[in-house]
């Protein structure tokens, strides 16, 4: 059992608060860790990264060694790091660089560094938080509340598949595919055969989690040509298990449910604001006003994509 | 919490809101158990609202609730102004509970006895496990309702989604409308006059009723009936 939400805002604003407010009513499906991906207005040049470091005491060489293999491929730094001030072992960097000339070919030298400093996400906009603990706890020490942007996706997690660590939280970025993440509720029970697959084609996985898998399932077949609704059908056919998962990109927020109707997904839809969880009462917490209308996606087999922007294209 | 007399009746009025439910629950008992009729304020989809409540007191929830609601109910009358979430009755034993709008997942799984009427439609699993008890739907039944019910009856008048009544083992599952498909060993039946006649007296109270209807009703063929895993024929059926 685990939580996730999805939030559209109808004009950029603060959609880490509302996040936070989706994950903090669901916190009982999930306390192990929580995550965010927050949508931010996108630059026109340069990826927002966010990484974790596994030794507090070794950031400086961390974020040297990282810069050095920046440079190495025509980039580096455009703002000052920074990082959390937690007193935990571990710690979240936000790192702000110029343009890569090869991207996936940096995030590969990059993944070099995985023993003791990991990517969690790259994009334009997008920006991956998370942590061990609940809602309020990790949204203090990041300051999830503070971010703005357009859109973003929620996740509480109760680990079953594998281990309780701050990186093998959701969300999953779609390694290596800048401003693609997914949170999921469920479980994959063909997991290793397709991980297998999918490593055979030289995708890399940082983790035993079975929804980093999805991650890179749906934007491999969207890099093999699919629209993101051709690849959540898809998904729901060739993957195997109990799910729903959400995928979120710059412009949209799709979901897929499996074909067993296992694990629920509600909605208030007004006007192309949309606030999406586990729970009604999550969305509750957005959205008060009883009156307004709840959507149950409760049936098998489902898929459906929300635009950013107002516009609503399929359900 | 405020209370208000009638000339014979004790209401009282709880606010839910963002009130730890543990909170919620005593006062709701201790108004139940006083015989009293609770009414739920600002319930924002909350969870295990009405829990466990004892026969001769009444609840009406004014907007949603969340899972569980009535859940363990011994004979307490229950109205949801809106929506339920899931498992609303679970394993209830008696009572009567109306869902004003639409009814989540697994709505009276493992009920014994009593009566959930839902004015919408219903999520899947209607009916999971039930042994006893009627679940009438004036909507439509969602995926694989009537799963392994082991007895009751469940009513639909709007018709059904796919794989309905999925290795139900005793129960009954009727529907007036389309069924999208029947799920493993579940067979439609011609039900005789008495059959249609004590569903109708189900339907009655509710001002549900209309003779001129045309029902299937379904149940199970059998043939999992003490499965056999030898059986090939079997197997392929699943």
């Amino acid at each position: 059992m685990c939580g996730i939400a999805g939030r559209i805002l109808g004009a950029p604003g603060p959609v880490g608060r509302d996040l936070v407010a989706l994950m903090a009513a669901q916190e009982h499906r999930g306390a192990d860790s929580t995550g965010f991906a927050v949508y931010g207005t996108p630059r026109e040049s340069g990826y927002r990264v966010r990484a974790m470091g596994f030794d507090r005491a070794r950031l400086e060489r961390d974020l040297a060694d990282f810069r050095a293999i920046l440079r190495d491929h025509g980039a580096d730094f455009a703002e000052e790091p920074s990082w959390d001030s937690g007193t935990t072992r571990h710690y979240l960097a936000r790192l702000v660089i110029t343009d890569p000339d090869d991207l996936p070919a940096w995030v590969q030298a990059a993944d070099a560094m995985t023993d003791r400093f990991e990517v969690q996400s790259v994009g334009r906009s997008l920006e991956i938080i998370k942590d061990v603990g609940g809602a309020d706890a990790v949204a203090d020490k990041h300051g999830v509340r503070q971010m703005n942007g357009t859109h973003g996706l929620g996740h509480a997690r109760l680990a079953t598949e594998s281990d309780v660590r701050p990186n093998a939280s959701h969300p999953f970025w779609a390694r290596p595919f800048p401003d693609v993440a997914i949170v999921h509720n469920g479980q994959i029970t063909d997991y290793y055969t397709w991980r297998e697959k999918l490593e055979r084609k030289g995708y890399r996985f940082l983790t035993w989690n079975d929804s980093e898998l999805i991650a890179v399932w749906v934007s491999d077949r969207m890099k093999q040509g699919l629209s993101m609704e051709e690849a959540l059908t898809l998904s729901i056919r060739e993957i195997d298990g109990v799910f729903t998962y959400m995928i979120a990109t710059p412009g949209a927020i799709g979901f897929a449910k499996d074909r067993f109707a296992m694990k629920p997904l509600v909605l208030i839809d007004q006007n192309g604001a949309i606030a999406a969880g586990t729970e009604e009462q999550a969305v509750r917490r957005v959205y008060r006003d009883d009156a307004v209308d709840v959507i149950n996606h409760d049936g098998p087999s489902l898929h459906g994509i929300w635009t950013v922007g107002n516009r609503r294209v399929a359900a | 919490m405020t209370q208000a007399l009638s000339d014979t009746v004790v209401e009282t009025i709880i606010e839910v809101g963002d009130r730890p439910i543990r909170d919620v629950h005593a006062d709701i008992q201790q108004a139940a158990r006083a015989g009293g009729h609770v009414v739920l304020r600002n319930t924002l989809s909350r969870h295990n609202l009405g829990v466990g409540l004892p026969p001769g007191c009444t609840l009406h929830a004014e907007g949603s609730v969340g899972y569980y609601c009535g859940g363990l109910n011994t004979g307490a009358r229950i109205t949801i102004q809106r929506n339920a979430g899931w498992g609303c009755g679970e394993a209830m034993s008696a009572g009567h509970i109306t869902i004003g709008g639409y009814a989540g997942m697994s709505v009276g799984a493992a009920m014994l006895g009593g009566l959930i009427h839902v004015r919408g439609d219903c999520g899947p699993r209607a009916g999971v496990a039930m042994k006893g008890g009627t679940i009438v739907v004036e909507g439509r039944l969602g995926y694989q309702s009537g799963f392994m019910a082991h007895g009751g009856k469940i009513i639909a008048l709007g018709g059904a989604g796919p794989s309905c009544a999925d290795a139900l083992w005793q129960g009954e599952v009727w529907v007036c409308g389309d069924v999208d498909d029947l799920g493993v060993d579940a067979v439609i039946t011609e039900p005789t006059a008495e059959q249609v006649a004590e569903v109708e007296a189900i339907l009655d109270p509710l001002g549900l009723a209309d003779r001129s209807r045309e029902w299937r009703r379904i149940v199970a063929g059998q043939r999992l009936w003490y499965f056999q895993s030898r059986d090939a024929k079997a197997w392929l059926m699943i």
